[in-house]
Order: structure tokens, then sequence, then C-alpha cells
């Protein structure tokens, strides 16, 4: 090591924590995007929107049930439903209820609806 | 005889080594360039967007009477749906309105077959290869005597399907 200089030594450690620095920087960067992905991909795949949908139906169903069931297409509309979200929403639905119970005073039909598209299944009994 | 001349050259040999090293891994490993069209932002955003219009269209004015949506599927009138739906998703806070286009089927079942109607043809801003997203709202019909359109007269559930892209 004859004749090396070893002047500035501090400036020269301070240059290279200042490029680890920027690497680390750089390398979050490099990853915003692939976050970006994994979180769009995330919620495109959770079936959000359509259970939402499928309940506001079932809900409608519920709403006309009187005047279905006097005109008889109570299964007809089940029926549309369930087979139209098995060809276009690939999704196995299938919802029933039971006999109207007095909930806080007031008469409720148990709902149960069941989602399956073969990644979310969704289940739940709600009074209506 | 050994020294301790020069320790901060081999720290410093050491340290671009090692920085050496994390570039080739780097690179190496990026074996595709992620581009924001890649990443499906742009299409949630679309589809949520969507979603959340055809809800608007499904909500009535008052408890009781018929969402704007039920009225226009049920009297099969493409062009008001559409201006509708192109106003609703178009409109922003401020500047030129956005550009988004629009095709819609209603997808209903006959007997024993699931059918399409198509609702309203895509414009010609359509070449088959946009990145399109499809939303999708059930609606339910009342039981109408006369009506020709989907499956009838009877009550029935219907699935209005839209494809959505920006032009």
């Amino acid at each position: 090591m004859a004749c090396m200089n070893e002047d500035g030594q501090w400036i020269v450690l301070m240059g290279l924590l200042a490029a680890l620095g920027l690497f680390f920087l750089a390398l979050i960067i490099n990853q915003s995007a692939l976050v970006g992905q994994t979180t769009a991909e995330g919620v495109l795949e959770f079936p959000k929107n359509d259970i939402r949908d499928l309940r506001s139906e079932i809900f409608d169903y519920y709403d006309d049930y009187g005047p279905l069931q006097t005109l008889g297409y109570l299964d007809d509309v089940e029926e549309d439903i369930v087979r139209i979200s098995l060809e276009r929403k690939n999704a196995v639905v299938y919802f029933w209820d039971g006999p109207p119970q007095d909930v806080s005073g007031r008469l409720l039909r148990p709902v149960t609806i069941h989602y399956y598209n073969g990644v979310t299944e969704y289940d739940e009994t709600v009074y209506y | 005889m050994v020294n301790d001349a020069g320790q901060l050259y081999t720290m410093e040999g050491v340290a671009a080594g090692v920085i050496m090293l994390l570039t080739v891994y780097i690179v190496i490993s990026t074996t595709s360039i992620y581009t924001p069209g890649d990443t499906h932002i742009p299409d949630m955003q679309l589809e949520q967007l969507g979603s959340d219009v055809l809800a608007m269209m499904d909500t009535p004015d008052t408890n009781g009477t018929k969402s704007a949506l039920e009225t226009f599927v049920n009297a099969d009138d493409d062009a008001g749906f559409e201006s509708m739906f192109l106003s609703y998703c178009n409109a922003k806070a401020s500047g030129a309105a956005d550009d988004l286009h629009m095709s819609a089927n209603v997808t209903y079942r006959d007997g024993n077959l699931i059918k399409e109607h198509q609702f309203l043809a895509p414009d010609n801003t359509w070449t088959g290869r946009e990145s399109a997203v499809r939303v999708t709202r059930w609606v339910q019909l009342d039981s109408q005597p006369g009506r020709t359109t989907y499956a009838g007269a009877r009550a029935q559930a219907v699935l209005v399907e839209v494809l959505l892209w920006r032009a």
C-alpha cells in the first residue's frame, strides 16, 4: 500500500451511504407497480358487486312475493336467477325462505342465500 | 509482517462487489417490464365505475316507483339507456367529459334455453381489440301482457350485461 493517499475517507464512506440510500429508493419504485397489480387483481377477483347485486335482486323478488305468488310466477323468477347465474356468471346460486317469524314486533321471513363461483363462497340468512 | 494499512480500500472493494452482485441479481430477475396497462389498475377502476353507474340507474327516485334501468329494459329503449349511462360514466368534476363507450346485452331464460338479446350494439369505436370490462346488473320485470321481448309476458328476472371500454 505504498504511496496510496488515505485522505478523504469520510467522503468515500458517505458516498457509499448515499449510493445505498438511492439503491433502496429505486427498489421501492421498482416494487410499486407490483403492489398496485396485486391489489387491483384482488379487487377484480372478489365478486363484491356480484354478491351485492344478487342480494338486491333477491330482495326485489321478496318485495314482489305476493303478486308473483298470485300470478304463479314465483318458481319462474327463481329459476331465472339460478340458471342465468350459472350460465353467465359461473356462479352456483340458490336461495330459499322459511315461514315468517316475529322479529322485534315485525313479521319477517328468514331468507337464506347461497353463492359460490368456484373461488368465493358466500352464505347468509337474512330476515326480510 | 502484517500491517493494517489500506483497510478502507478493502472495505470499498467489498462494498463495490456487493453492489455489483445486487445489480446483476436485479437485472437477471427482471424478466418482464411492468407498465400500468399490465397491472389491471385501469380495469379495476373501470369495472367499479360501471357497477356504480348501473347501481345509480337501478335506484328509483321514490319508494314504490320503477327505476330508470327497469323502465329502459322493459321498454327495450336502447337510446334512453345509452344516453343516461354514458352521461353518468363520462361525467367529470371539471374539464372535458371522459371518452368511455359501451354496448349492452340482456340475458333471459326462455324455457330451458338461456338467450341473449342485443340491447345496444357497439358504436364504431369498437374494433374487438379494446381492453373492455363487463359489468352486470339484475333487473326484475313485472308481468306485462303483450310484451314480446325477452321471455314474453311473464314476470322474469333478466341480467343486463354492459361492456365498457375507453376509446
